[in-house]
């Protein structure tokens, strides 16, 4: 059996499912993980929850929107600044966040009143802003306010506003993965149609499943700009409201997170026959087929094939320039739900590193299967990890570096693995060719850190070198490299800016003939 | 009379200064050495809050959730905590503290986590546990009343009143520090150490500025063990710094076991610091030595560089922590600044009878508005509506005021995770007045030089 058990884990033997190792033969039918099943209490597991899932990962990205909890105030604090998805609209869904505080009166005697009056005051204080999101919590679920009530009560009031409703309290579900499952839902069923689309090209897409954490969407959006398509919606990455109420005028949905989105898209082909189309912006290899199957798509390869030579010759020597130093490195890839497959293999194939483990925290089987089919023999992957599980994982597998969230990368840096934030990134962004470089740099960075070489020396016991007053990092990745290698004239480190998004936004595009 | 003591307006809350109750009872478990809490409710009220105190202190602990889904939210989840309590204990050996936070999720269904248990002590403990060292502590904290400092006040009374237990007279003090910084506890026990008081420092927190070292440590912890805990009915008298942070606790102290208590004032600023040093000897009998009074004129000195020439007259707002933000004003006005607008996030009605606030309202010779149940909009608006403001203090969740207004901003309290190690620095005692001193001139400095304004003044200082 393929089955890895944990020592850890022993104990709880229902654990016993959720790991694999992958072997020389087996197949995906031998080594799948169970997965997205309740969280057994007490293993201290990575999950969060379904409020946060909608509200915090797919709601608050849209970027012209007053984003409402209505519950007491520790969901909307505790979800606030928290990840980095940015926007052109100078942040605003950063910056600003929305509790009705609801009190312990409000539990007893309900608390629609109360939701009301926050729901006019936040419009009074932002009278800029015309539209609303409203995040049901755990307590207002419980107590049964009908929040769907109050908003259409406040939109019949207040002709000039729109607000959406989603219902989808902490509790719904094993993990933040039912809350995207809930906000895709509410989303079609409620606002998609409600909008007539203005359509400005003959090629027009819905982005799907893309939360510009650090820019990422703002990237893709050139190059499909490029392309002279018209992006229609966001969904919902520094995605406009208005726009994504009319998703249901585009020609294809490009989808690019498929755990946490592919329910609308799903829904969009259904109720509305739109083809959907699953991409992928990390990597050179991904990323340029993608671009060329949504030219394909549209009749319009050349245009594709264009940005791909462009980007290719302008980044693959710095990126090479990592692979030659990265190879053989071993990485964890430990995000959340979909990265451990969008960015095992390609990771392998693209910078020479070794995927030695994945782990998802809400990833359903779907996510394992790919994940697992992508990298290497011998990984081992894990389903909703937990603290000593990770641990165990770290001390046995010895990575050089991993990829996870801030505060399991607190607990690999204290046993000496360097992490890079898989959910916010270190330097992102990190789609798009450049960004693919800014990842492999940042990766660079964090193993060849001349800081963490001494943090492997005991200076009590062992022979302090005092061989001069510094390293640099070449210093260290260089020793086993070639002459030609170390000299060549077609590699090159990075040599982009710190702030690769501002100027995107200052960018005109060509016109293309309709 | 100029200071005005008002509570906000608004039903909502934009931009909270405060999270809610369960926070603050974790923050409080964290400092107990072998406790690991299981808080009862959904993953999101553990994992967001470890991601919190994670990113402020920029360590990892462990915190449990009974991951309360669906069909506990209807059918009762008293079987999570169960399992919770089991797998935990199967699985750390060493845990023998763990107290059971609820949320307003498990309040609301009216889980009796106190009957929990009791039959858990009765069966599990009894039984597959018998002979091992294990506490279960029921934490009452309904999310929808008060706020984190509540949680936290709470959470120390229950720690403490769950341990305490009656014995020979062990001659310390028992000093509740309330929600600081491990740089905090190190200037406490520095002040402590020369003063040769023995104390019980409730909590231990110094060690979560923890190292990286050789044979790997892979999480942080506090310090203060079961011990220390049952031994607090046996001081010589209890110091409690702040009133909102640890006081219940030692009120129960002084009720339970007539432990003779003196809460406040947080040792913020030079003068607080004096009285802290008065309480200490009042308490213990011992002197206040040289090395202190050296201490202090250190502090002195430095500040007198600052004080006349650059920070007076300067208008500030304050955010945060009840006690931290009565103690800066209080450390402000010294320094001849004017604290013009003190926001107190949260709805707890006696801030009205706090003497040092009713202090305030009798001698601020200018205006200056007290907001309670406030957020940071009751900052931004206020500067929307002209309020000008040469320096905010507050923490990081307040940063985007500072930014898009252009006012400095000095990175005070809980959490400043936008900051460099701010964890390790106090803001009390001697040290931390020299600290906070220095932070606003040199935060006014760097803003100085960056819109040009006298920045030239600097050449000659």
């Amino acid at each position: 059996m393929p089955y890895h058990e944990f020592d850890c884990s022993k104990c709880i033997p229902e654990r016993k499912k959720h790991a694999v190792d992958k072997g020389p033969e087996d197949d995906l039918t031998k080594a799948l993980p169970l997965g997205y099943l309740n969280t057994i209490p007490g293993s201290i597991s990575e999950r969060g929850c379904a409020y946060c899932g909608a509200k915090h990962v797919i709601g608050t990205p849209m970027k012209d929107v007053i984003h409402i909890s209505h519950g007491p105030v520790g969901c909307t604090y505790d979800t606030w600044q928290t990840k980095r998805y940015i926007s052109d609209n100078d942040n605003f869904q950063l910056k600003a966040t929305f509790a009705t505080d609801v009190k312990e009166k409000h539990i007893v005697f309900g608390a629609e009143k109360l939701l009301k009056q926050n729901i006019i005051e936040a419009f009074r204080a932002y009278p800029d802003i015309k539209r609303m999101t409203i995040y049901q919590t755990c307590a207002t679920a419980l107590i049964g306010d009908d929040i769907d009530a109050i908003a259409q009560e406040v939109m019949d009031e207040m002709p000039d506003v729109d607000i959406f409703v989603c219902n989808s309290p902490g509790f719904a579900g094993p993990s933040q993965s039912g809350g995207h499952h809930k906000i895709n839902i509410a989303w079609i069923n409620n606002k998609v149609g409600t909008v007539e689309p203005k359509i400005t090209s003959d090629y027009v897409i819905n982005y799907v499943g893309e939360y510009n954490i650090q820019g990422d969407q703002e990237v893709m959006q050139d190059y499909f700009r490029r392309m002279g398509i018209q992006i229609l919606s966001t969904f919902t990455g520094n995605g406009s409201y208005d726009e994504l109420r009319s998703m249901h005028g585009a020609h294809l949905n490009v989808l690019e997170c498929a755990r946490s989105a592919e329910y609308i898209c799903n829904e969009l082909r259904v109720r509305y026959g739109i083809p959907r189309l699953d991409i992928d912006g990390f990597g050179f290899e991904p990323l340029s087929s993608s671009l060329l199957k949504i030219g394909r798509f549209f009749g319009i390869e050349d245009r594709a094939q264009k940005i791909i030579d462009e980007e290719t010759a302008r980044w693959k020597p710095e990126l090479d320039w990592y692979k030659e130093r990265l190879m053989g490195k071993r990485v964890c890839i430990w995000p959340g739900g979909s990265k451990l497959w969008h960015w095992a293999n390609v990771i392998h194939e693209e910078m020479g590193v070794k995927v030695v483990s994945v782990y998802t925290k809400f990833g359903h089987q779907g996510d394992m299967e790919k994940g697992i089919a992508r990298c290497e023999q011998g990984a081992l992957a894990i389903d909703d990890p937990n603290e000593l599980e990770s641990l165990e994982a770290m001390y046995k597998l010895k990575p050089d570096v991993i990829f996870t969230g801030k505060r399991p990368g607190e607990v690999a840096k204290k046993i000496r693995v360097p992490y890079l934030n898989a959910h916010a990134y270190h330097n992102g962004p990190y789609k798009g060719y450049e960004g693919w470089v800014r990842f492999a740099r940042d990766i660079y960075n964090a193993i060849y850190s001349p800081i963490h070489q001494l943090s492997y020396l005991d200076i009590s016991r062992d022979d302090i070198p005092g061989d001069g007053g510094f390293r640099t990092q070449r210093m260290i990745s260089d020793v086993n490299l070639s002459q030609e290698v170390r000299t060549s004239k077609n590699l090159r480190e990075y040599t982009g800016k710190y702030d690769t998004i501002s100027p995107l936004r200052e960018k005109t595009y060509p016109e293309f003939n309709k | 009379m100029n200071c005005e003591l008002i509570t906000k307006e608004r039903a909502g809350v934009i931009n909270p200064i405060f999270t809610c109750q369960p926070a603050g009872a974790q923050f409080a478990s964290i400092g107990i050495k072998e406790c690991i809490g299981i808080v009862h409710g959904g993953q999101g009220c553990v994992m967001f809050v470890r991601l919190l105190i994670s990113q402020h202190l920029k360590e990892s602990f462990e915190i449990a959730s009974s991951s309360v889904h669906e069909d506990g939210a209807v059918f009762g989840a008293l079987n999570r905590v169960e399992e919770a309590v089991d797998v935990l204990l199967m699985r750390y050996p060493d845990v023998k503290v763990i107290p059971i936070i609820t949320t307003c999720s498990t309040e609301v269904i009216g889980d009796d986590i106190d009957g929990v248990v009791i039959k858990l002590q009765e069966e599990l403990l009894n039984t597959k546990y018998a002979g091992r060292e294990v506490h279960l502590i029921p934490i009452h904290c309904p999310s929808f009343v008060g706020s984190m400092i509540h949680g936290y006040d709470t959470a120390v009374r229950d720690f403490v009143k769950y341990f305490a237990e009656k014995g020979e007279t062990n001659g310390k003090i028992n000093l509740l520090t309330g929600w600081v910084n491990p740089g905090d506890v190190t200037a406490l026990k520095h002040l402590l150490a020369e003063m040769q008081v023995d104390a019980t420092v409730l909590f231990e927190i110094e060690s979560f500025d923890s190292p990286l070292m050789p044979d790997g440590n892979h999480t942080s912890h506090g310090n203060t063990t079961i011990a220390d805990l049952k031994d607090t009915a046996n001081a010589i008298g209890t110091l409690a710094l702040n009133k909102y942070e640890g006081a219940k606790a030692a009120q129960y102290l002084e009720k339970e076991f007539d432990i003779p208590t003196i809460i406040g004032p947080t040792p913020i600023g030079i003068r607080n610091t004096d009285t802290f040093l008065k309480n200490l000897k009042r308490m213990t009998g011992k002197p206040i030595p040289e090395s202190l009074v050296r201490e202090r004129g250190i502090a002195l000195d430095a500040i007198t560089d600052l004080a006349h020439m650059f920070l007076a007259d300067k208008k500030v707002a304050i955010y945060g922590n009840p006690d931290l933000v009565i103690g800066l004003a209080e450390f402000c006005l010294d320094l001849e600044m004017k604290p013009k607008l003190l926001l107190l996030g949260d709805d707890n009605l006696s801030y009205a009878e706090d003497p040092r606030i009713k202090a305030l309202q009798e001698n601020v010779d200018y205006d200056m508005e007290i907001v309670m149940n406030a957020d940071l909009w009751d900052l931004e608006g206020r500067i929307k509506d002209g309020l000008e403001l040469d320096l905010i203090l507050g923490h990081s969740k307040g940063r985007f005021v500072a930014i898009d207004y252009n006012i400095p901003m000095v990175r005070v309290g809980f959490p400043t995770y936008d900051r460099a190690g701010l964890y390790r620095h106090p803001v009390v005692g001697y040290a931390g007045a020299i600290w906070l001193a220095e932070e606003m001139a040199n935060t006014l400095f760097a803003d100085m030089e960056y819109k040009r304004n006298k920045e030239w003044v600097l050449n000659v200082w």
